[in-house]
């Protein structure tokens, strides 16, 4: 019988948020096609270290194994990334797998992203149409907008861009590349346009867009491919016109 | 909702928005007239003792050194070392071209600020705000000087050109991929540009070196 390719796998594991983390080695039998998410559910089939000791599944955090959702950033060999993308034939072994380290863990490695969540509130990245009757229909939007628009629609919220972003750190409250560029987006929508000025203000209040030392790690990190510089770029432009010409001419 | 906007604190934006300024203007700007004037150190040692005179017996020179130089340098400086503090650079794990440039950034600013300040000493208050060639060739011709100021003009003119790029982009004036390349280019090349005249400064005093002195010949 031929020989059994294997994959070894360590991975830095936590079982609570307070405790500490540890290193566990892993040796799974090849399949082709593997992915990341694959070799962690094969853990999780038979949770057996690579020196026999039965341990609990690894947890994880993973939904549409397609990369559209985000769930499954975490550090691969040091890097940032999604793991339903990262096949394992591509990846240098033993392949390390750790939880992003720039949010707090839950456990091994599903991390807690919720503060992406509460600096888009912050930001004011969303359309605020509620009310108590209805508005009708919106301004129509120029298809060139809409070309515009469409890749910068492309976030998943994956956090990416934070964790590779050296602004972002304990002692820094930088909301990162992901939130700014919603900022745009919505910006740039006709309807999302009538409260351009409210988010320009949040952005160029604390953790804002001037936290951002043009590192350019984002726009090389982000598994979608937006133009996350760009973005960054255009609205610290608009920031700047109604930080230098909003109190003159209102 | 509409007047949420107002009580948004903007400290940090500002002074953010005036530690970039500076660094263009009057900082880099001082620089460019700096490397100027003491590129007279290439034509003649009395060309220069002129041209410095001429500088320091200036009208309202300390108001406008304070205003110009010291006080903008010293923010700079100061509000650059906190924010030297904030960063926490990752090259290691990402070596991006970029990211290296961020980093570097950071470094050489601390390495510039301790220079600058060293310079100004030796160079401003040390000699009563009259130092000459004489001065100058005598501080150079310490081996441990010559390096400082070897390492100082380096880092000083690495951290303008490589500002200038981090300033047109964080402004917004070149926005696209496309745009923010080219003025990656128009850095390096003020970046180059100051390194050389800069060095060539210092190798001039170092080693007598009179490239333009056949300026002060007569006609033949």
């Amino acid at each position: 019988m031929a020989e059994t390719k294997t994959v070894l796998v360590h991975i830095k594991r936590q079982l609570a948020p307070d405790q500490k983390p540890y290193w566990e080695e892993f040796e799974l039998s090849w399949r082709p096609f593997m992915n990341v998410i694959i070799l962690l559910r094969e853990i999780a089939e038979r949770p057996v270290t690579r020196e026999g000791k039965v341990t609990t599944p690894v947890a994880f955090d993973a939904n549409c194994l397609e990369e559209v959702c985000g769930a499954c950033a975490m550090r691969i060999n040091g890097k940032a990334r999604q793991a339903c993308s990262a096949l394992v034939d591509q990846l240098e072994q033993p392949i390390r797998l750790e939880p992003l380290s720039k949010f707090p863990v839950v456990r091994d490695l599903f991390v807690d992203r919720s503060r992406m969540f509460e600096n888009l509130k912050r930001m004011k990245a969303w359309v605020p149409i509620d009310g108590t009757y209805p508005l009708g229909e919106g301004p129509r939007m120029a298809p060139e907008v809409q070309q515009r628009a469409y890749p910068l629609s492309r976030c998943i919220t994956c956090g990416n861009c934070l964790e590779v972003c050296p602004q972002v750190n304990e002692r820094s409250d930088f909301v990162g590349a992901a939130i700014i560029n919603q900022v745009r987006l919505f910006n740039l929508h006709p309807t999302g346009a009538m409260h351009k000025r409210e988010r320009l203000e949040a952005v160029m209040g604390p953790g804002g867009i001037h936290d951002c030392a043009n590192a350019q790690n984002c726009v090389k990190a982000c598994p979608k491919g937006i133009p996350l510089v760009e973005s960054i770029s255009e609205v610290n432009r608009d920031a700047i016109r109604q930080a230098i010409f909003g109190w003159l001419f209102g | 909702m509409a007047a949420s906007g107002a009580s948004t604190n903007h400290r940090e934006y500002f002074w953010r928005k005036l530690h970039s300024f500076t660094g263009i203007f009057p900082i880099g700007a001082f620089l460019a007239e700096h490397f100027w004037s003491n590129s007279y150190v290439l034509v003649s040692v009395e060309k220069y003792n002129e041209v410095s005179r001429g500088l320091q017996t200036i009208p309202w020179r300390v108001p406008l050194e304070a205003l110009l130089i010291w006080l903008p340098i010293l923010f700079h400086g100061g509000y650059g070392v906190y924010l030297w503090w904030k960063g926490k650079s990752n090259v290691l794990d990402y070596p991006w071209m970029a990211n290296w440039m961020y980093t570097l950034q950071r470094w050489t600013g601390l390495v510039a600020f301790v220079f600058i300040g060293w310079h100004v000493y030796t160079e401003r208050f040390l000699t009563q705000g009259r130092s000459t060639y004489a001065d100058v060739e005598r501080a150079l011709s310490d081996p441990l000087y010559f390096w400082l100021y070897i390492v100082g003009v380096v880092a000083t003119s690495f951290h303008l050109g490589n500002g200038i790029w981090n300033f047109l982009c964080k402004w917004g004036i070149a926005t696209s991929a496309r745009a923010q390349r080219g003025a990656a280019w128009f850095g390096a090349l003020v970046g180059a540009t100051f390194t050389m005249v800069g060095l060539a400064i210092v190798l001039g005093v170092r080693f007598d070196w009179k490239p333009f002195e056949f300026y002060t010949l007569p006609r033949q």
